[in-house]
């Protein structure tokens, strides 16, 4: 008992003054006393490594900032804790929703996930075949950051700006709301990630061979990034559309993305023309833009005319260039031998060519 | 016809016209567009690779880079007109107007003068394509004689003929992608996507490789071919590469006697 109460003793000075700067707000536990080594790790039972690093700086440039510890890993009563639960983003945590009275939860995203291509169940209830592919909050949403951005004086910045931040700080004194509501707010009036990161979301299922293969897809993510929307966002264009601007409809929740074939999906066959026509988009096009192929595998049957394009070309440029190189290089070796003929001609010439 | 000489001295040394002061410009401004066309363009056919986007950050970025791409289109394209239309008024002037002094226009007629134009292919560039293979597997020692314009160049001077009509249409539908829509199929911009990028890629690849050794990579070009600069071929040059048209140059000038025999491997050919 008095070892005990010494431990403990031990562990709220160390926790007061020796790592006082490394606490921050919302670890009532002081979960960051041991959480902020970087090593700390270990192999699970089932061999898998496992990584229980707190990058501080990452963590509190993200939504979730605000929240403690056990707000998340509600079953972690204790100091040391046994291992904890997998995360449930549904549950209620203890922040209050603003515009309500409520404690705020992940429930509702949940439940339009349900509806979605995604969901592990079909609409009859039944469970569908392979559903651990289908995905959780965690396997798109990894630890989130702000993005904000700042328009001042007609300029538009990435980051807060500390003039435009100035007018909400002249009511909103109290600790860091104005920043955490800026940045809460700024983030979500554009995409909060770059795109070539939302598509990277999608890639982790859908460019895994096996995967395809068990759903019956094609490689959806190599064909987009075939594509002139594609390869703008692989270099740094956040103009072009990525994977959610195609297959979530306009102003629906973004959870809901439908298969191809569910008459409200954005990508269902009547809907496509809707899609690209959008005020951001192609808003000039005709409905007929909607034609043009997105997923082109150059498959023989699915997609005869850019496979036989394909080909042609490709038999084009063989033809020709190795007509010129085969041209070239015996070009070389004649210079090898210059004098040599298999025939005798006369001197002067044969022919005028 | 022309205000050139076709023979200048310069230090002592007989220079042949080749190229007009006007034509120069025309390949300064259709090479400068093409290669402009290929470092905005090439970025985006291959995004994934790593030189891509440092390289299409130099030419712009994603805001700019597109906008050069399609300013060069448009000057290659403009280009392109002009110069049929300068060629088409040559055609008249040179060809249609003799035939016109000589009252002799008839198709027949205007069908020969068309195959009688320098840039025409004509059953002499298939005699000396069939000698280039006898002399580059052995069976001729002298290689072919060539006119101003021997078979492979006029392969050059055709091939944006062919290039532009497929890179240009495809490359505008691209461009006016929303306003095509509105009378073509979106299929249509399959087809271009495809039309475009892989055009490109083997007008880039024969322009690098196969017209550069031509000019530029050669033995006895390398480093460079100076006639696109000067307009102008050295006597070894003419002898060397158009044999032909230097004999004839020769006679017409009057220079008959001073004929220098087609050297090759260090032997001569006597004309």
């Amino acid at each position: 008992m008095y070892k005990q109460l010494l431990a403990k003793l031990i562990i709220a000075i160390v926790c007061f003054y020796g790592f006082g700067d490394y606490s921050y707000a919302g670890d009532e536990l002081n979960c960051v006393l041991c959480h902020k080594f970087r090593g700390l790790s270990r192999i699970d039972k089932d061999g898998k490594f496992r990584l229980f690093y707190i990058n501080q700086e990452l963590f509190d440039s993200g939504p979730h900032r605000r929240n403690k510890c056990k707000d998340c890993h509600t079953d972690i009563n204790k100091i040391p804790h046994d291992p904890a639960k997998k995360v449930d983003c549904t549950q209620e945590c203890h922040m209050v929703e603003p515009s309500s009275t409520e404690k705020f939860s992940h429930k509702s995203v949940a439940k339009v996930l349900s509806k979605s291509v995604h969901s592990p169940v079909d609409k009859n209830g039944k469970e569908k075949k392979f559903k651990e592919d289908y995905p959780g909050c965690k396997d798109c949403h990894d630890q989130p950051f702000y993005r904000p951005f700042s328009i001042y004086k007609g300029q538009l910045k990435a980051g807060v700006s500390k003039r435009g931040i100035s007018r909400c700080k002249s009511c909103h004194t109290r600790g860091d709301f104005a920043e955490d509501f800026y940045e809460h707010v700024t983030t979500r009036l554009r995409k909060s990630r770059f795109p070539m990161e939302t598509i990277e979301a999608c890639a982790k299922c859908h460019q895994d061979k096996a995967f395809q293969e068990r759903h019956d897809l094609d490689d959806v993510v190599t064909t987009y990034k075939q594509t002139f929307h594609g390869k703008m966002i692989a270099l740094g264009s956040e103009r072009t559309p990525d994977c959610l601007d195609c297959h979530v409809v306009e102003g629906e929740n973004t959870h809901l993305i439908e298969a191809q074939d569910v008459p409200t999906s954005a990508v269902y066959k009547t809907n496509v023309q809707a899609t690209c026509r959008t005020e951001e988009c192609h808003s000039k096009a005709s409905a007929k833009l909607a034609g043009f192929q997105t997923h082109v595998t150059y498959d023989r049957e699915k997609y005869p005319l850019q496979f036989y394009m394909l080909v042609g070309f490709k038999a084009l440029m063989a033809f020709v260039l190795y007509f010129f190189l085969l041209l070239i290089f015996l070009e070389l070796l004649r210079r090898l031998f210059p004098g040599f003929s298999f025939f005798k001609e006369k001197n002067n010439n044969s022919g005028d060519n | 016809m022309s205000k050139y000489d076709p023979i200048v001295y310069q230090d002592g040394k007989r220079l042949f016209y080749r190229f007009s002061a006007h034509q120069r410009v025309q390949h300064v401004i259709l090479f400068s567009s093409v290669i402009i066309l290929a470092l905005t363009g090439f970025p985006l056919r291959h995004a994934e690779e790593p030189w891509a986007k440092p390289l299409y950050h130099f030419m712009g970025g994603p805001e700019l880079a597109p906008l050069i791409h399609h300013a060069a289109g448009s000057v290659l394209l403009a280009l392109f007109v002009y110069h049929t239309i300068y060629w088409m008024a040559l055609f008249y002037k040179n060809h249609i107007g003799k035939l016109k002094r000589e009252n002799r226009v008839t198709p027949v007629n205007i069908i020969k003068e068309f195959f009688s134009q320098e840039m025409v292919p004509n059953k002499k560039d298939l005699m000396d394509i069939i000698h280039l293979w006898k002399y580059l597997l052995y069976f001729s020692k002298r290689p072919p004689r060539h006119e101003k314009m021997s078979w492979r160049e006029k392969f050059d001077y055709f091939a944006p003929y062919w290039g532009i009509p497929i890179l240009g249409p495809a490359g505008v539908a691209l461009w006016w992608r929303d306003e095509f829509s509105h009378f073509m199929p979106g299929i249509v911009l399959n087809a271009a996507y495809i039309m475009h990028t892989d055009e490109a890629l083997l007008a880039v690849l024969f322009l690098f490789f196969v017209h550069w050794y031509n000019v530029h990579y050669a033995p006895e070009k390398f480093p460079a071919a100076t006639v696109w600069l000067t307009g102008y071929l050295t006597e070894d040059e003419m002898i060397h590469e158009h044999y032909a048209q230097y004999v004839r140059v020769m006679i017409e000038q009057g220079l008959e006697d001073q004929i220098k025999p087609q050297h090759f491997g260090g032997e001569e050919y006597e004309w």
